[in-house]
């Protein structure tokens, strides 16, 4: 659209950009492997090492503990696929937490970018603010939100709503999905509680990572739309969703690996049995069973899992631009 | 068939008056230009029309159907936008196709009538192409192409031409105006451009400050101004400023005489418009012609088509204009000539009004 007017404007002066020198590059190369490249080296040196019973490792270099996260430590008597289930586990929450953020944080940004520019802004320092609270703060906060005594299954009680579900026949399906004990409504350790802690972890990145695509889309297209014939719902499907469907399907990817660390929220929410990669690490490294070297080959594994991840995004999300 | 009627439309942005009291009507199959410079309201009251605003006042018919309140959707005006607003996601046949689409309309009758409607705009084989690949003039006849596949009752143009470069500005406005008098569709522009207006439309409405100043065809607009706006909007002119004396009118030290178009009360003040091809540049003195104005030539412009001479007069700096087939003595910079402005060709209007451009 601005290709002509493009060419009429006068060829600005070329701007200078001077080669960094050979030194700051390889202070940058130097700076950026110490930060990234040597813990990640000493996590894997520690995986391969050997485990001293109540004292910590010694350098070696063997494949017991991978054998153990794939096969379990009983191979080839017995198999077992504890680690490979925490794996699992960790995939499941992170994703759906990471599409319910996704999902919800796509219309609130929506009609976030259609309002007044001050209102944006308010929104904006609110959501940013916010980013400040430490997933410990949150979960603290809906650890009491969720508990039986003070919080939402209280205020069910206390309304009726718990005995209006009991009258209807209708707790009984409650009881089935876990959200319910006998008497009344619980929802602490519950996929529930553990899934919805996690999407409240990541809403706000999920606005702000949405927010550049969303507030650039051309409100001429929606209105093009809508002079075609098209009913505000067709419009979000039609036209506004698949105009941010790469920053959409980004934004779910980068949030879902960020979910794949969260330990917290799973030790506080999740049951034991659906524990994740996580909490088995922290146990490994810093917990119950000391065992370093595996501690660290669980998370060689996680690391590899979220790089595999991005990569495979990265694949898609080229095929999916130019198609 | 029915015509577009607008009945005490009025469009408030909190204090801001867009609109003011528009009473038009769009006759069925005609172009109507509105005219005007940017922040006229020309825009807001396109875009009601479209249903993408919502009157403060007044109400929009669609014949004998009031259309104030519907929906946008419902309206399904076709609308050629700005930037064209074409949808980087979908092919030029999906574009041009939405509508269609949205209907429901099977994909094989899609395509076909996409392909009717490419052939409409000239551009046969470009189904397939992304929206990314095309060129500004390719992409308005998309956008073109796209508001009319739903064959509305109104076709909209919102700046059409703003997008593109000079050259294919001027051919694309005579296509546009073609292609319209073929579709026979009601059909309304806007535009900042004179030019544009009065090459394609067969009614303009110059716009000002929200209201209509004149709604006319081009040849009464341009040849009978009814303020001194549309006056020096629509083409260009000199002014004079006098005041009324007797059925004559005082500038300066000189008394012109103008058709009497309107009675003024002595004294009231006036301005007095004349277009530059229409003021004469005297071969002498003749006090018989009256309207004659004694005048230095500072500047002459030849542009080869037209001769402007730049003048100095008493009353203030003046513009004559002659076309390239028009004769005229040799004249040079410095020489003391006289103006005549013949009285016919003056037009006075009152000069409370402020007087814009």
């Amino acid at each position: 659209m601005s290709l002509s007017t493009a060419e009429d404007l006068p060829t600005p002066a070329p701007i200078v950009v001077r080669e960094p020198s050979l030194w700051f590059k390889l202070g940058l190369v130097a700076l950026l492997a110490l930060l990234c490249l040597v813990p990640f080296l000493f996590v894997l040196t520690i995986s391969f090492g050997h485990k001293i019973e109540g004292a910590g490792w010694a350098f070696g270099f063997e494949f017991s503990h991978y054998k153990r996260f794939f096969l379990g430590a009983t191979w080839p008597e017995t198999f077992q696929s504890l680690y490979i289930q925490r794996l699992g586990y960790s995939l499941f929450f992170a994703a759906i937490g990471a599409v319910i953020a996704v999902a919800l944080a796509f219309p609130f940004t929506y009609f976030l970018t259609r309002m007044s520019r001050r209102a944006q802004t308010v929104w904006l320092v609110v959501l940013l603010s916010s980013l400040s609270l430490s997933e410990v703060f949150i979960v603290m906060g809906w650890d009491i939100l969720l508990s039986a005594r003070s919080g939402l299954p209280a205020l069910l009680d206390g309304i009726g709503f718990t005995d209006l579900m009991k009258d209807l026949g209708w707790f009984q399906w409650f009881r089935d999905v876990g959200l319910a004990s006998p008497r009344a409504f619980k929802f602490k350790t519950s996929g529930f509680a553990t899934v919805l802690c996690m999407a409240y972890l990541v809403w706000p990145y999920a606005v702000i990572l949405l927010y550049p695509a969303l507030s650039r889309l051309d409100p001429a297209l929606v209105e093009a739309a809508r002079t075609m014939g098209a009913r505000p719902g067709q419009v979000v499907r039609t036209v506004v969703l698949p105009s941010v469907r790469l920053p959409l399907f980004g934004s779910t990817l980068l949030l879902f690996v960020f979910l794949l660390g969260t330990y917290v929220t799973i030790s506080v929410f999740a049951d034991p049995s659906q524990h994740t990669l996580a909490v088995s690490i922290y146990d490994s490294v810093r917990g119950s069973t000391l065992n370093a070297p595996f501690g660290a080959a669980q998370s060689v594994i996680l690391l590899i899992t979220a790089g595999l991840f991005l990569i495979a995004g990265q694949k898609l999300s080229k095929a999916g631009g130019t198609a | 068939m029915a015509d577009l009627v607008m009945k005490a439309i009025r469009k408030d942005f909190g204090s801001f008056r867009a609109v003011d009291n528009i009473n038009l009507t769009f006759a069925h199959g005609k172009l109507t230009a509105l005219l005007g410079p940017s922040g006229c309201g020309k825009t807001t009251l396109l875009r009601m029309i479209a249903g993408l605003e919502t009157p403060t006042r007044g109400q929009l018919m669609l014949g004998d159907q009031e259309i104030t309140a519907k929906p946008a959707h419902q309206r399904k005006f076709g609308m050629v936008f700005q930037n064209f607003a074409l949808f980087p996601h979908l092919s030029v046949a999906e574009n041009i196709a939405y509508s269609l689409a949205i209907e429901g309309v099977a994909k094989a009758r899609r395509r076909a009538r996409a392909d009717e409607l490419l052939e409409l705009v000239q551009l046969v084989g470009y189904g397939d192409r992304r929206i990314g690949e095309l060129s500004g003039g390719q992409r308005q006849r998309v956008a073109i192409a796209r508001a009319l596949a739903q064959e509305p009752s109104v076709f909209l143009l919102d700046e059409p031409m703003s997008a593109l470069d000079a050259k294919l500005r001027e051919d694309m406005q005579v296509e546009l105006r073609l292609l319209q008098q073929r579709v026979g569709i009601t059909t309304i522009v806007v535009t900042h451009d004179q030019r544009e207006a009065m090459t394609m439309a067969d009614q303009i409405v110059v716009m000002s400050k929200g209201r209509a100043e004149q709604v006319g065809t081009p040849q009464e607009i341009y040849s009978r101004p009814a303020n001194s706006f549309v006056a020096s909007f629509i083409g260009k002119a000199n002014f004079l400023a006098g005041e009324a004396q007797g059925g004559r009118f005082r500038v300066g030290d000189y008394l012109l005489q103008a058709p009497e178009s309107r009675q003024f009360t002595n004294n009231s003040p006036v301005t007095i418009a004349v277009r530059p091809e229409n003021a004469v540049i005297a071969e002498t003195e003749n006090a018989a012609l009256g309207n004659n104005i004694p005048a230095e030539i500072t500047f002459i412009r030849d542009v080869g088509s037209t001769r402007d001479i730049y003048l100095k007069t008493p009353v203030g700096e003046m513009i004559v204009e002659y076309g390239a087939g028009e004769t005229l003595r040799p004249l040079s910079v410095g020489e003391k000539v006289p103006l005549h402005l013949p009285p016919e060709k003056l037009h006075v209007f009152p000069r409370d009004v402020e007087a814009a451009g």
